[in-house]
């Protein structure tokens, strides 16, 4: 890895562990390797969200260009947002790609993507199935990104009512991801749901 | 320091448009036509004047781009450290100045290491502590020569 990058990424990390954010639980790293190439991000969900009470993981890969190109971030954490992908994890956030500027810092970056997951930007989407869901249908919106951050963000917030309509699909052998993903893309319409994984 | 824009300019094709000249008269496989579609008027990230890429991989009109950048570059103030308390660390390698390092200036006054702010323009013309376009004016100048 290049000199400069890991560097910098040292200096950085010694400044995210001193931060402020990290003191109150809102952002934390750790690293993954010993050359400063690869870290683990996590965020709490923002307060007054659906993520709200759930913690996100997140993978950071540093290029060897750092800081002159910004840093791989992706969800490890499934998550239910516009900007993010529902399958994959990829971000759709311009400082991550074109608007990227050398004196940014993991501990901003991390801060943005807090800030993302309170402004969710739908007309710029990664997952149009839940940007769609986002702009149409706010409220159903709502309760599937709490219903989320629940199963995979150990959120706490509980829906006995999606519960049980995964319960149905998995009775019927279908594994309980799938069976969410279905539901999630359709307003929760179990018939929908089962027509759509059985088709 | 001290070049005629112009002058610079001249200097930095040159050599530029001699490579591809001999490229193209020497042999016909070189990717360099399938990398042009690829990216055809996208933004274009360039290598830093320490990673070395292809000149045959770069379109003429790349060529160009590069060459005016390099002498853009060249005409922003450089100085050295003089241990100023403003500027206590260059914020592109995180590393404290020390009187007596080479810096470059930029128009809002944002100072860094010659080497590191020098390798962020050749990718962006925008100060990365303030986001303010290095020169937009003189820029636009420049390219429509």
């Amino acid at each position: 890895m290049a000199n400069i990058a890991a560097q910098r990424i040292k200096r950085e990390f010694k400044e995210v562990i001193k931060s402020e954010e990290v003191a109150k639980c809102a952002i934390k790293l750790e690293l993954i390797d010993d050359n400063y190439s690869e870290l683990k991000g996590e965020i709490a969900g923002p307060p007054d969200t659906p993520y709200e009470g759930g913690n996100f993981v997140l993978e950071i890969k540093v290029p060897e260009t750092y800081p002159f190109n910004p840093p791989k971030v992706k969800f490890l954490t499934k998550i239910w947002h516009p900007n993010i992908s529902s399958v994959t994890g990829a971000i759709c956030l311009d400082i991550l790609k074109d608007q990227w500027a050398a004196a940014m810092t993991l501990r901003t970056v991390l801060l943005s993507l807090q800030a993302l997951m309170a402004a969710a930007e739908p007309d710029d989407p990664q997952d149009a199935v839940v940007a769609k869901q986002y702009k149409e249908n706010p409220e159903m919106f709502n309760s599937t990104a709490r219903h989320w951050t629940n199963v995979y963000a150990g959120g706490p917030n509980k829906n006995p009512d999606f519960d049980q309509k995964i319960q149905r699909l998995t009775d019927m052998g279908v594994m309980s991801h799938d069976a969410r993903v279905a539901l999630s893309t359709y307003n929760w319409e179990l018939e929908r749901a089962t027509e759509a994984i059985f088709t | 320091m001290g070049n005629c824009l112009k002058g610079s300019s001249t200097d930095d094709l040159s050599p530029l448009r001699n490579a591809e000249t001999t490229s193209e008269t020497t042999t016909s496989e070189q990717p360099w036509i399938p990398y042009r579609e690829v990216n055809p008027g996208g933004p274009i990230f360039y290598p830093s004047p320490g990673i070395s890429c292809s000149v045959n991989q770069l379109s003429e009109e790349d060529q160009v781009k590069i060459a005016k950048k390099l002498g853009f570059i060249q005409h922003l103030p450089t100085g050295t450290y003089d241990g100023c308390k403003k500027n206590r660390e260059c914020v592109i390698c995180m590393i404290e100045f020390i009187v007596g390092d080479p810096v470059r200036y930029l128009p809002c006054l944002h100072i860094y290491h010659k080497k590191c702010i020098d390798a962020w323009l050749m990718r962006s013309f925008t100060c990365p502590s303030c986001m303010e376009p290095v020169d937009a004016a003189l820029l636009t100048s420049y390219e429509t020569k």
